[in-house]
């Protein structure tokens, strides 16, 4: 064991007496974690959404992402590798949220009736980034999960099968709320965390940040839902040929 | 035109081993003007002579009558029982300070302790010599160090902070406020160095959770979120 | 039972208790200070508007310096004061307002260049500076001949008593608070601390130690309406009383003119400092008609009386509180008062739902004179020691060392209490390192156990009095028969009728038995102490048939230099008594340096002079005549005072050479 660890967790100070860095840090990473999976999530949905304009589009979409441009009929080698990526840093976030969850019954308690006593929207909204968050924490592994282990199967109709046949629907559904919430509280969060755009009135930016915070959180859940429901119909339809693979019906496929 | 109003108030003596925690309900008068510390020294006077509760300047100035008034942490003194409209009014110590008595807490030692944990004063090498000109100030700077020394220790911010109810060590805002005051005083000669040393842990800086009750309770409208965040991006930094 | 030990006890907690506390830490003694609320909390914290010192900084303080400020206060006096203790004051005062720079208040600082400002209720330019730039700013004050008050927007107080509280934490001073001094420990004439009574737990304990401070400030609370907290009770006044301490000018009671009504919260002088105007029914400006020459900022005692003189001609606004005054900033103008007049404005708009910077009428607050200071205290000599009890010192408010006499200027007060601070808080200290403590521990556990069976000798009683009647009783005594306006016949009454309520209070009966947290067991020792100090004050107001400063009696109109030039001394002869006794203390008039004359305001021709007056001022005049060499030579001459080497050393001002 190094010799600094126990001088530090036994003091709170360094060799050098000074506090540690490693704080700092943490909450850094916590930060540029949350804000890389909220933008991350943001162009994820208009990706998945491409469905709503047409099934080639999503299709051409999906062989951009397994860089068909490079790799003759596309690989998946790619998508693995930013699924694989995505996962990291999801589970390095929710490890670095972690901390910041209540634990013992006596912090649930406390919480719980000082946030119904006050009925405080910043705090309230807190709470339902925790809740959201914890929710997530199984509901976006399975999800990533099946997407790790299926990097191939991801189309207009292996996406549909997915959500329709293989039931996916009711957890996204779920996931789809979830992450939807936790994001956009989180962006919002994100900005008076650190005083981004503050202007010169902070009191009057902030009612706007929040404001921002419900439309993106209003329409990303519309687009959502839109798009899942594009999916299930999809689904119902081509569930019959359940297995089958999209194959391109128009020359779009040219441009690539 | 004087109506009856309710107060409902949070009896317990911790001290007392006979006594146990209860609500206790007091009809009065209204009066045109009345707040909270007209209503209960009134109480006190001819009703209950055994309720306990802090005033000291009844001004809104001294931070001594923080409650939990209908859930919100609120200076008693400054709130009008006229701004209750069912006439219903519930009060509850602070939380997160030790309870005195009833109303009152012991927001004193809570107070000192923060104070001593953030080195709340100026610390510098320089010796003054007090027959001899003051250091001059540019007096924008002077003004946004009153901004922030304005804070009265009233503890609103602490015990509408959701972060510190739960974790008893936080520094809460009034300290993370203190620090940003003293980092943008001229006469203080410490570092961001030294600062991280006060507050770069998780019961400081990194602890706050960006809840901003403590802004929006705060009765003096200090800039809590923005020098919050201020002293975030500096202790990130070093 | 428990029994501490210290060096140097300080009671009291505000600015003067803190500020000598750091006096004697940084000699390394022993220091604890007890307060009944957390120190940051004491009633110094509610000063809004300012603290004069003599810097002469902002172009309309040009010129100032200590002569002049100590004129001012001899003045504003009404030569009640000391006058050595006024020149002590002024000499110190611009060094300790360059300390708490230092130690980080916030001062409001000069902008050079052009500036708009409200004089006389025009607006007008007036230009600082270039050299200026960045030093401290001061705003006009009543009674002052330059703008002498410096502050930190209306939060002087607060600011000034967070930088000494933090000063005194980081010299590790003991705080202790919620701890309140009910007795003081005595041995053959000297005192060695305290009994003190733990406010959060409710038990006794003992404060053993070389030299007490008594630092508790004002007494207002006996009025029913006052400005002051609600721990302004005087009971360490009364403490003191009970050992036999001398107080001075108990009957010295200031009224200001400008609380607001009903709440009786303060509206600060500042308000009128920087231009705002008294104004009456019809909207109309008054004061000038009766002080042409200080028009609304006359003295405190002056502008008090006029404002009630004018409602007595019927000029007053009706209200369901009784008649009351307007008072108008809003011609300063919605930028100003919400930069320096911000807690003004927050207090009225909350108490009273008026925006001050609204227009016209919709701006104006109702005020009306009430209760603010007590220039009365324990006396002390120059160097803050009870003038006839050993190791009891006191300063601040609490005192009468006697800056103040018969009125205290504002802006004197909280400049008083850290100058008090620095120069009573080092003979304090010098006191306490010459002193051993010469008391057995059992004379300690004696006075500890007597305090107990008095505690439990009220629980047992079993009376048909009220504490909370007899206490009301009292604040309407006092405002009724002992306020602005005093009569030998309502004196008499007034102190008839507190002798009564005094020996009420010792047929009483505490519902509640327990002895430990017991709000109502806390009226019932307390209010006796305050009945005692009413007593003191009624008194001592009934017997000065005379009107100096803010006492003044319809029945004795003028100031009678020829046999009321003295400082009334209140003492509780014996333990049983229901009243003081009385003495005098002869005013010098031949050692002062400006003898007495007539003030520049109030009414003209109501004084009856002593001859030795004009005597003096030939005198006077003679030595500066024929003075040839520097100032401090001359001070010599004409009134030589005491102060330590530290303080008495030349104050630099800008344009001084060597800066
Ligand atoms: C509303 C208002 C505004 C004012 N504005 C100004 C102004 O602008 N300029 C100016 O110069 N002056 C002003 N004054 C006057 C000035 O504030 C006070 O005179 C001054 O602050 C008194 O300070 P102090 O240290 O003597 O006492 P305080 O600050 O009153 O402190 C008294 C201390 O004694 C403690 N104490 C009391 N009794 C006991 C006991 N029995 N045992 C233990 N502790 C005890 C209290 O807890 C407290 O800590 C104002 C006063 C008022 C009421
Ligand atoms: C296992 C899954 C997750 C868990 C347990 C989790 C938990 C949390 C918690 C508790 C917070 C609050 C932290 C604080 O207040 O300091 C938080 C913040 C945040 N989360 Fe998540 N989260 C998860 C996934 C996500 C995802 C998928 C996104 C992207 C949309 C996201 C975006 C954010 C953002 C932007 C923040 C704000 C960061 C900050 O305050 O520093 N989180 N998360
Ligand atoms: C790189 C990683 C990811 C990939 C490749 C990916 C891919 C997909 C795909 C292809 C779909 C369409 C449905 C399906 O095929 O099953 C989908 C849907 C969905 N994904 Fe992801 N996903 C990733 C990460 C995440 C993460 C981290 C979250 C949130 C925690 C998430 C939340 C969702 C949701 C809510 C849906 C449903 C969409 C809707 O209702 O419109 N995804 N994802
Ligand atoms: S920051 Fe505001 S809420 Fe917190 S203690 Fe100070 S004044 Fe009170
Ligand atoms: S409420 Fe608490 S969590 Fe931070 S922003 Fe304020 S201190
Ligand atoms: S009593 Fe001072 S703030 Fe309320």
């Amino acid at each position: 064991m190094s010799q600094e660890n126990i001088i530090e967790s036994l003091t709170g100070k360094t060799s050098k007496k000074k506090k540690s860095r490693i704080p700092a840090k943490l909450d850094f990473l916590q930060s540029a974690t949350g804000l890389i999976l909220a933008i991350f999530m943001i162009f994820h949905m208009l990706f998945v959404s491409t469905i709503l304009i047409s099934k080639d589009f999503m299709y051409s979409v999906t062989k951009a992402f397994e860089l068909s441009f490079i790799f003759e009929g596309g690989s998946t080698v790619p998508v693995f590798i930013s699924i694989l990526i995505i996962f990291i840093i999801f589970i390095f976030h929710a490890f670095l949220a972690m901390r910041k969850f209540p634990i013992s019954y006596k912090e649930v308690l406390r919480l719980k009736t000082h946030s119904d006593l006050m009925n405080h929207g910043d705090t309230k909204l807190w709470i339902i980034q925790v809740v959201t968050g914890f929710l997530l924490f199984f509901l976006g592994s399975v999800h990533l999960y099946i997407m790790l282990t299926n990097p191939g199967n991801i189309g207009p109709f292996a996406s549909s099968d997915r959500v329709y046949s293989d039931t996916m629907w009711p957890l996204y559904i779920l996931l789809l709320i979830a992450v939807e919430f936790h994001g956009a509280i989180g962006l919002y969060r994100l900005s008076v965390k650190w005083g981004w755009f503050e202007g010169s009135d902070p009191k009057k930016s902030r009612k706007r940040l929040k404001k921002a915070k419900w439309i993106l959180s209003g329409v990303m859940l519309v687009l959502g839902a839109a798009t899942l429901v594009a999916y299930m119909k999809i689904g119902a339809e081509h569930q019959s040929n359940y297995g089958e693979r999209y194959t391109i019906q128009t020359e779009v496929q040219n441009a690539y | 035109m004087s109506r009856e109003i309710t107060i409902t108030a949070l009896k317990y003596n911790p001290s007392d081993c006979n006594s146990k925690p209860t609500f206790v309900d007091y009809k009065l008068q209204e009066e045109p003007g009345m707040t909270l510390y007209i209503a209960l020294t009134k109480i006190k006077a001819t009703v209950d002579h055994d309720l306990s509760s802090d005033f000291v300047c009844r001004a809104g100035i001294c931070g001594a009558c923080g409650m939990i008034i209908n859930g919100k942490p609120k200076l008693a003194c400054k709130t009008l029982t006229s701004d209750f409209k069912d006439g219903k009014i519930e009060l509850l110590p602070l939380p997160t300070f030790p309870l005195i008595k009833d109303l009152s807490v012991d927001t004193g030692s809570w107070m000192k302790n923060m104070s001593i944990r953030v080195n709340s004063w100026i610390v510098t090498n320089e010796k003054t010599d007090i027959s001899k000109l003051e250091k001059r100030i540019e007096p924008e700077v002077a003004d946004e160090v009153f901004e922030l020394d304005r804070c009265i220790e009233c503890g609103l911010c602490v015990a509408g902070c959701s972060t510190a109810i739960m974790r008893k060590d936080f520094v809460g805002a009034v300290g993370l406020n203190r620090v940003a005051r003293f980092s943008i005083d001229p006469h203080d000669e410490r570092t961001d160095e030294d600062f991280y040393e006060l507050i770069g842990d998780d019961e400081g800086i990194f602890g706050c959770m960006s809840l901003l009750a403590c802004e929006d309770y705060c009765p003096k409208n200090l800039p809590l979120q923005s020098k919050i965040a201020y002293m975030r991006r500096k202790m990130i930094k070093v | 039972m428990h029994i501490r030990y210290t060096d140097a006890l300080i009671i009291g907690g505000g600015l003067a208790g803190l500020r000598s506390a750091i006096a004697t830490s940084e000699r390394g003694l022993d220091t604890i200070v007890l307060s009944l609320v957390p120190v940051k909390r004491s009633h110094s914290s509610a000063a809004q508007g300012g603290m004069q010192a003599s810097l002469g900084n902002s172009i309309m303080g040009e010129g100032d310096n200590e002569d002049i400020h100590f004129s001012d206060t001899v003045k504003g006096s009404d030569w009640g004061c000391d006058q050595e203790v006024a020149r002590m004051f002024v000499q110190t005062a611009p060094k300790a307002i360059r300390e708490l720079a230092a130690w980080g208040v916030p001062w409001n600082r000069v902008v050079k260049g052009e500036r708009a400002v409200v004089i006389n209720a025009k607006h007008t330019t007036i230009t600082e500076k270039e050299e200026a730039h960045g030093l401290i700013n001061a705003r006009d004050f009543g009674g002052t001949k330059k703008w002498r008050t410096c502050y930190t927007a209306d939060a002087t107080g607060h600011t000034m008593l967070y930088a000494v509280t933090n000063e005194a934490m980081k010299r590790g001073v003991v705080i202790e608070d919620k701890k309140e001094a009910i007795s003081l420990i005595m041995k053959d004439g000297q005192c060695f601390g305290a009994i003190v009574r733990d406010l959060k737990k409710g038990g006794l304990s003992a404060y053993v130690a070389k030299g007490t401070m008594i630092a508790t400030g004002g007494y207002g609370r006996i009025y029913k309406q006052s400005t002051n907290a609600t721990i302004c009770k005087g009971t360490g006044h009364a403490i003191a009383l009970e050992a036999g301490a001398y107080l001075g000018n108990m009957e010295a009671i200031q009224f200001h003119p400008t609380p607001m009504v009903p709440s009786g919260i303060l509206l600060t002088e500042g308000c009128r400092g920087d231009g705002g105007v008294l104004r009456d029914k019809d909207g109309y400006r008054f004061m000038p008609d009766y002080e042409p020459e200080k028009k609304d900022l006359a003295s405190r005692d002056v502008v008090s009386r006029r404002m009630l003189e004018h409602i007595k001609k019927g000029k007053g606004v009706k209200s369901s509180y009784g008649d009351h005054l307007w008072l108008d900033i809003s011609i300063l103008g919605r930028e100003h008062i919400e930069k320096n007049l911000r807690d003004v404005q927050d207090i009225s708009m909350t108490f009273n739902g008026i925006d001050p910077a609204d227009k016209d009428e919709n701006g104006w607050m109702p005020v009306l004179p009430m209760q603010h200071y007590s220039m009365g205290g324990i006396r002390t000599t120059p160097k803050g020691q009870s003038v006839n009890i050993k190791g009891l010192f006191s300063c601040g408010e609490a005192a009468c060392w006697d800056m103040h006499g018969f009125n205290r200027l504002g802006g004197n007060s909280v400049s008083e209490t850290v100058v008090a601070g620095m120069i009573v808080g080092n003979y304090f200290a010098d006191f306490c390192e010459e002193t051993g403590i010469a008391i057995d521990t059992k004379m300690v556990q004696d006075e500890l156990g007597k305090q107990d069976e008095y505690i439990l000798g009220i629980l047992a009683c079993d009376g048909n009095e009220k504490i909370f009647d007899i206490k009301d009783k009292m604040r309407n005594i006092m405002q009724d028969k002992v306020g602005i306006f005093r009569n030998g016949k309502d004196l008499e009454e007034a102190v008839e009728e507190l002798k009564i309520l005094l020996q009420k209070t010792k047929n009483i009966t505490v519902a509640n038995k327990c002895r430990l947290l017991n709000p109502e067991l806390e009226e019932a020792y307390k209010v006796p102490m305050m009945l005692k100090v009413a007593l003191c004050v009624a008194k001592g107001a009934r017997d000065r048939t005379e009107s100096r400063g803010a006492h003044f009696r319809e029945d004795y109109l003028k100031r009678d230099d020829e046999n009321w030039l003295n400082r009334t001394i209140s003492y509780w002869k014996n333990k049983d008594d229901l009243e003081p006794a009385l003495k005098y203390e002869e005013l010098d008039i031949m050692k002062m340096e400006i003898p007495p004359a007539f003030r520049g305001y109030g009414r003209k021709g109501f004084i009856l002079e002593n001859p030795l007056s004009q005597k003096r001022q030939e005198e006077v005049d003679k030595i500066i005549e024929n003075h040839k060499s520097d100032r401090g030579s001359l001070q010599e001459k004409l009134m030589p005072y005491e102060l330590q080497a530290e303080y008495k050393i030349k104050n630099q001002r800008l344009g001084d050479e060597d800066e």
